[in-house]
């Protein structure tokens, strides 16, 4: 007899998940994966100036904040034409990458980290092996004894407090926790030590965008000015502590997060067979570097891999009613000409109707609609995107940078390529792919000091921006790569109006229920098979589902 | 038609102090308005001066706000004077809402608004202080001021530390934020700009009509009755 | 892992017991008095309060969000967050940062409920949809509503973190799909800190919460709930703009050469002369700037209501139920011009219907003229 388990919340995510899966004989037998949120956003911003959407929707979500601002401008300036400034692109570019360097930091120490490392076995740990360690696998500067002693006592008399705040009820001393007490400890020092670092790397967002989390965006540009000759604008010292921060973030990275990384990735190579998914990996890519419109010089390619064949490479395109539909079947929303057709995103709706069951509940009723997400297909076939798919398409492509990483991230850790395709390969995928855009960011910084050296100091392009001068109607998408994978964003104006918006996000792709056709998609397929030691304990569970960095309000929006 | 006389008798009607509250206060209205249009919406000022070397905008608003003590004493005074004054500028005139205020304001409509003639000569027709219908408007327009000053204290509580304009902070507590009560001390800007449309339209026309000094009274005061109105 | 003990460490003793000296305790007591703006004879009051008390317990409920107040309170760069957590508080629940999930997570929220019954603060963050008898938020099975009223029936205390639990935010702009709805409509038995802002401040919330730690009881607050010491002025009252504003220099267009020379943002939007907060003083992100130092207007994220009161570039809103085009000043000078309009028609009217009154009165006029001498 399968044993159905419910966990709700899931936590260490974003927004309001919910896993329910059939456990028999040890092992997950099926799945259904749901989002029990939604605020409606995409009616939200119909009828309202496109020059301000971005606004409300980057409100979708505060962990990825900026994303959906990108994915909407690029939007608009699709469907009216406008083509920005290549400091604005820079900026962007800089600011995107800045959001990578924090996300996938807090994700891994702050988010993941849980699932692998044991508080409370650290305490046991000798300070001065995790000091050998520690100086063993990087040259980080706060190495020392003493270092690693203090954190023991910090940690030490948190716990004795008995008052155990967000490690209460952890999986402590867990079988599946693998790690010797020193490496704990090493692990519970970075999680401190990452807390800190990451409210410093934010401050790229402050200079450009006035704030974090949700910084400022502009349709046409950046409403940052530059002018290197007056306190009011983007000038030396700003441009200088931009470069300050960035280096300083790629220094944590290279210094602590990846090595932490394949630390902990070595005491965990079982699980670089669990949690394998559809297979089918998807990026729209990102991160132009000669216009947005040139997509052949994005730095993560475009693609598609279909049953993990990472030799074949299939195009993407946003604006073929064919390829990217989505659907309602499963979902608790009304399509007016039925629920069972996919609609392309420019004639979406999001017609909110909940049929689940009436709170207080103990189960869904899988077998009808059981999700506030939408179902996205491309062509038909379920996707998984996010840093492993990125990771994939770009080694598929045969890019040097990525096979560079790839290859040697799997001789260090002695697996097979096959190992990528799983939980481990997910959690692995982010953080190489980190240190590539910490390495881009910085020559984003340099084309733009150039630029602004060579006297291009344009920022903003405000020729469109009075809707008397756009087309009655016009249609545009905004794609881009946000750091749980691929997200874009449609937008139909007519007179001047928002009259259709819709979004279709990363975590809409992994999370989804099923399709018409009765396919998982990501989360729900990544679970199958996982073996779970105490159906009590869910944390083989959250563990694959972390690897995905889920993030609800996004997925529903 | 010989029923009534053209003989006129003069009349004193508007005492001083309404008189100077009446122009001080249509000055004060005047300014307030045009400083707060600037204020609502700048004009491009393309100027190539350092902002220590100009001030204009500050100016405009000290304008206004120094203006706006003016409009708002004057204002406190003239509530005063309608306890204080003659018949005509007692706060009864402004609610004509006993039987028969209510048959004249009905005869002024029909007659002033709606321009129907009557078949009598009315001498309602020439009413001595203000007829029943100006009489509302003036009330509406006084709420309107209270409302501006109530309004216009509140945008200005923050910027003093004096205790008169703290008094009006509740305000943008009850308006839900500093947003809407910008936004109704600005609408209601349109509300003055509309009663001063009709009502010097409608003195200039009383004047033109009834031809009784109606506009020389609000100056010197007088206005002129006919003899049969006068007892011996 | 039973280590609960019979009496709580108080702060004095977990920060002695980090290898803080006796001295350092005081001068962290004399920091939090200067940052709070408290007077020197504070200090004594806040290190006896640091001394005695244990770590308080908070409940953190996350409802119709996007998680961006908790992402901001993990920036707080004075106190840090690590401090805060570890030290100053016990964060029972949070479901976005906690170790435990599902049961665990559940259970863990309801043993502080239990033992601190009437001591714990409930943290809020997201507004809570009254929609359809609350379906559009459930957590473990039950639904928005149900859970803050569980949680908050033992609570001290409530802080509503940031727009969505204070005014509610994004989803409850028009046409609000789901009734998002914030705190204070809902619970009105407790003290509730409106901490407004999309997302708040770090340093303010930290601040808050220190506040709180510090002094054993809640900030003083203003008429709508919120904490004056960051909600007393308006971001337009501490811009480093303001002297173009006075001067009259303003940015007409993005990136021209006025916003080049930062001129005021006024004329391209900027609500700072309506919004409650304290960007302009105490900046973002540990002092590095604010969205008018980077060139953009502010847009109200701290106001009641914000999201409704665009269009987000323009000083005047629309006038609600006069089509999306119109506002304020379209509607004036329609609506004078169509007053002025009706006085010349009347004026022509008049001298159609009463020209028998006027002859007559241009009879006796013209008599006495040829009579006077
Ligand atoms: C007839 C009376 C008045 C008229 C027509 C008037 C009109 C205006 C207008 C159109 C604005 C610009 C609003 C905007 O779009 O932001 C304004 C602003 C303002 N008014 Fe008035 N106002 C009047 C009386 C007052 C009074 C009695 C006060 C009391 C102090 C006052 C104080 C203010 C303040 C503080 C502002 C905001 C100025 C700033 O901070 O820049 N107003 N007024
Ligand atoms: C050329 C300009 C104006 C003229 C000739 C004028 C004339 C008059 C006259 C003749 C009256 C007496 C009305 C009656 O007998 O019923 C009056 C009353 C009044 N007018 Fe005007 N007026 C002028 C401008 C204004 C303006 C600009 C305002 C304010 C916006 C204003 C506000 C008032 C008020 C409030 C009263 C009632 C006075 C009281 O009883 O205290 N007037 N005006
Ligand atoms: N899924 C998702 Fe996001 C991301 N990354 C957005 O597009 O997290 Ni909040
Ligand atoms: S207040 Fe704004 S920033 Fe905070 S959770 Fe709500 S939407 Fe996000
Ligand atoms: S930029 Fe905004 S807040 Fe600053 S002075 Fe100008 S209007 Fe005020
Ligand atoms: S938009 Fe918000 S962040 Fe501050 S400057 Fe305005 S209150
Ligand atoms: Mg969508």
């Amino acid at each position: 007899m399968a044993e159905r388990i419910v966990v709700d919340p899931v936590t260490r995510i974003e927004g309001h998940l919910r896993i329910e899966a059939e456990i028999k004989d040890g092992k997950i037998v099926d799945a259904y994966s749901s989002s029990t949120m939604v605020r409606g956003i995409e009616e939200i911003v119909k009828g309202r100036d496109p020059r301000d959407v971005w606004a409300f929707v980057q409100r979708t979500c505060g962990v990825c904040t900026t994303v959906h601002a990108i994915a909407s401008v690029r939007a608009v300036e699709d469907a009216l034409g406008i083509v920005i400034p290549p400091n604005a692109e820079m900026v962007r570019n800089i600011m995107e990458g800045a959001l990578y360097m924090h996300d996938h930091v807090v994700h891994f120490y702050h988010l993941h980290a849980l699932d692998w490392v044991d508080v409370v076995s650290s305490l046991s740990a000798d300070p001065a092996e995790t000091s050998r360690i520690a100086q063993s696998i990087s040259n980080w500067p706060k190495s020392s004894v003493g270092y690693f002693t203090d954190v023991q006592k910090r940690i030490k008399k948190f716990v004795d407090s008995g008052q155990l705040g967000i490690f209460a009820n952890g999986y402590w001393g867990h079988p599946k926790m693998k790690l010797p007490p020193e490496v704990n400890l090493l692990g519970v020092a970075h999680y401190l030590e990452a807390l800190e670092w990451q409210k410093e790397i934010v401050r790229v967002h402050t200079i450009f965008g006035g704030k974090n989390p949700h910084p400022n965006y502009l349709v046409g540009g950046m409403a940052c000015a530059v002018n290197t000759d007056d306190p009011g604008g983007i000038n030396a010292e700003r441009l200088a502590y931009v470069g300050q921060l960035l280096q300083d973030g790629k220094n944590f990275i290279e210094q602590v997060y990846l090595p932490d990384l394949m630390a902990i990735a070595s005491f965990y190579k079982d699980w670089g067979a669990i949690g394998k998914g559809i297979g089918n990996y998807m990026s729209y890519g990102d991160f132009p570097t000669n216009g947005y419109a040139d997509k052949a010089n994005f730095k993560f390619p475009s693609g598609v891999i279909l049953d993990r064949d990472v030799t074949k490479i299939y195009p993407v395109d946003h604006r073929d009613s064919t390829e990217i539909v989505e659907y309602v079947n499963k979902s608790w929303y009304e399509y007016t000409g039925g629920d069972d057709v996919g609609l392309h995103p420019w004639d979406g709706q999001t017609n909110i109707k909940y049929s689940g069951p009436k709170p207080p509940y103990e189960h869904l009723d899988v077998d009808k609609k059981y999700s506030f997400i939408k179902t996205p297909r491309w062509k038909g076939h379920p996707m998984e995107v996010g840093p492993l798919a990125r990771v994939l398409v770009g080694y598929g492509s045969g890019n040097p940078e990525f096979k560079e990483i790839v290859d040697s991230a799997l001789s260090t850790l002695n697996v097979p390529v096959t190992a990528l395709f799983s939980t481990l390969g997910r959690t692995a995928a982010r953080g190489l792919e980190t240190q590539l855009v910490a390495n881009w960011t910085m020559e984003f910084y340099n084309t733009l000091m150039t630029n602004i050296k060579n006297g291009d100091s344009r920022m903003a392009n405000s020729e469109l921006r009075d809707p008397a001068l756009w087309p009655a109607e016009a249609k545009g998408v905004g794609y881009t790569e946000a750091p749980r994978g691929s997200l874009a964003h449609w937008i139909v104006i007519k007179d001047g109006k928002t009259a259709n918006y819709q979004q279709v996000v990363p975590t809409t792709w992994n999370a989804s229920p099923r399709d018409p056709k009765g396919m998982m998609s990501a989360y729900e397929s990544a679970l199958i098979d996982t073996p779970v030691a105490d159906p009590a304990l869910p944390l083989e569970i959250i563990r694959t589902i972390h690897s995905f960095d889920p993030c609800l309000a996004c997925a529903v929006h | 038609m010989a029923t009534v006389s053209h003989e006129f008798k003069r009349i004193f009607v508007w005492e001083a102090p309404v008189r100077l509250f009446h122009w001080l206060n249509g000055v004060c209205i005047l300014v307030l308005m045009a400083t707060g249009i600037l204020i609502g919406n700048p004009p491009a000022f393309m100027s190539g001066a350092e902002a220590t070397n100009q001030y204009w905008f500050g100016i405009t608003r000290f304008i206004h706000f120094a203006t706006a003590y003016i409009f708002t004493l004057n204002m406190v005074y003239r509530v005063f004077w309608s306890f204080m004054g003659n018949k005509y500028a007692s706060w009864k005139q402004f609610f004509p809402y006993n039987k028969k205020g209510i048959a004249n304001t009905l005869f002024v409509i029909k007659d002033h608004v709606m321009l129907q003639n009557e078949k009598v000569y009315d001498f309602r027709k020439n009413f001595i202080g203000h007829n029943p219908v100006a009489a509302i408007s003036y009330s509406l327009l006084f709420i309107l001021m209270i409302l501006q000053v109530v309004t216009g204290f509140a945008l200005y509580a923050d910027n003093s530390t004096w205790f008169l304009p703290k008094m009006f902070s509740w305000v943008t507590a009850l308006f839900g934020g500093d947003f809407n009560v910008r936004f109704v001390h600005h609408l209601a800007m349109w509300g003055f700009a509309i009663f001063i449309v009709i009502h010097v339209y409608l003195s200039m026309w009383h004047d033109w009509l009834e031809g009784r000094g109606e506009i020389s009274s609000m100056f010197g005061g007088y206005k002129f009755v006919r003899k049969e109105r006068v007892k011996d | 892992m039973n280590t609960t003990k019979e009496r709580q460490e108080t702060y004095y003793e977990s920060i002695i017991k980090s290898g803080y000296s006796r001295r350092d305790f005081m001068k962290f007591s004399a920091f939090m008095a200067a940052y709070l703006g408290y007077e020197t004879s504070a200090i004594g009051q806040i290190e006896h309060a640091l001394k005695t008390t244990p770590r308080l317990p908070i409940i953190w409920e996350h409802f119709q969000e996007c998680t961006c107040c908790s992402e901001s309170f993990i920036r707080t760069d004075h106190p840090i967050a690590a401090d805060i957590i570890l030290d100053k508080v016990s964060l029972d629940y949070t479901a976005t940062l906690m170790a435990a999930s599902g049961h665990q997570a559940e259970a863990a929220k309801h043993e502080t409920m239990e033992k601190y019954k009437g001591e714990y603060i409930l943290c809020v963050e997201g507004s809570v949809p009254m929609g359809d008898d609350g379906v559009y938020c459930c957590i473990a099975g039950k639904t928005a509503e149900d859970q803050l009223r569980e949680s908050a029936a033992g609570a001290k205390a409530i802080i509503a973190w940031g727009s969505c639990a204070s005014n509610g935010c994004v989803q409850s702009a028009h046409p609000n799909p789901t009734t998002a709805t914030p705190i204070h409509k809902i619970i009105k038995d407790k003290p509730i800190i409106n901490v407004p802002g999309c997302p708040p401040i770090g340093e303010v919330m930290a601040g808050v919460v220190v506040h709180v730690v510090a002094f054993g009881r809640l900030p003083e607050l203003d008429r709508q709930g919120r904490p004056k010491a960051f909600y007393a002025k308006r971001v337009h009252d501490s811009c480093y703009r303001r002297p173009y504003f006075d001067a009259g220099l303003f940015v007409e267009e993005f990136d021209d050469e006025n916003a080049k020379k930062g001129y005021c943002l006024y004329k391209v939007g900027c609500k700072g002369p309506s919004t409650y907060n304290a960007c302009g003083t105490m900046r973002w992100n540990g002092g590095v700037s604010y969205p008018i130092q980077s060139g953009h207007g502010c847009f109200g994220c701290s106001e009641d209501n914000f999201w409704d009161n665009g269009p987000i570039y323009e000083r005047l809103t629309n006038v609600p139920g006069f089509g999306i085009e119109a506002n304020a000043d379209k509607i004036g000078m329609v609506a004078t011009g169509a007053v002025a309009g009706a006085a010349v028609a009347h004026s022509i009217a008049s001298t159609i219907s009463k020209r028998k009154e006027m002859r007559e009165r241009v009879v006796s006029g013209k008599d006495v003229e040829k009579r006077v001498e």
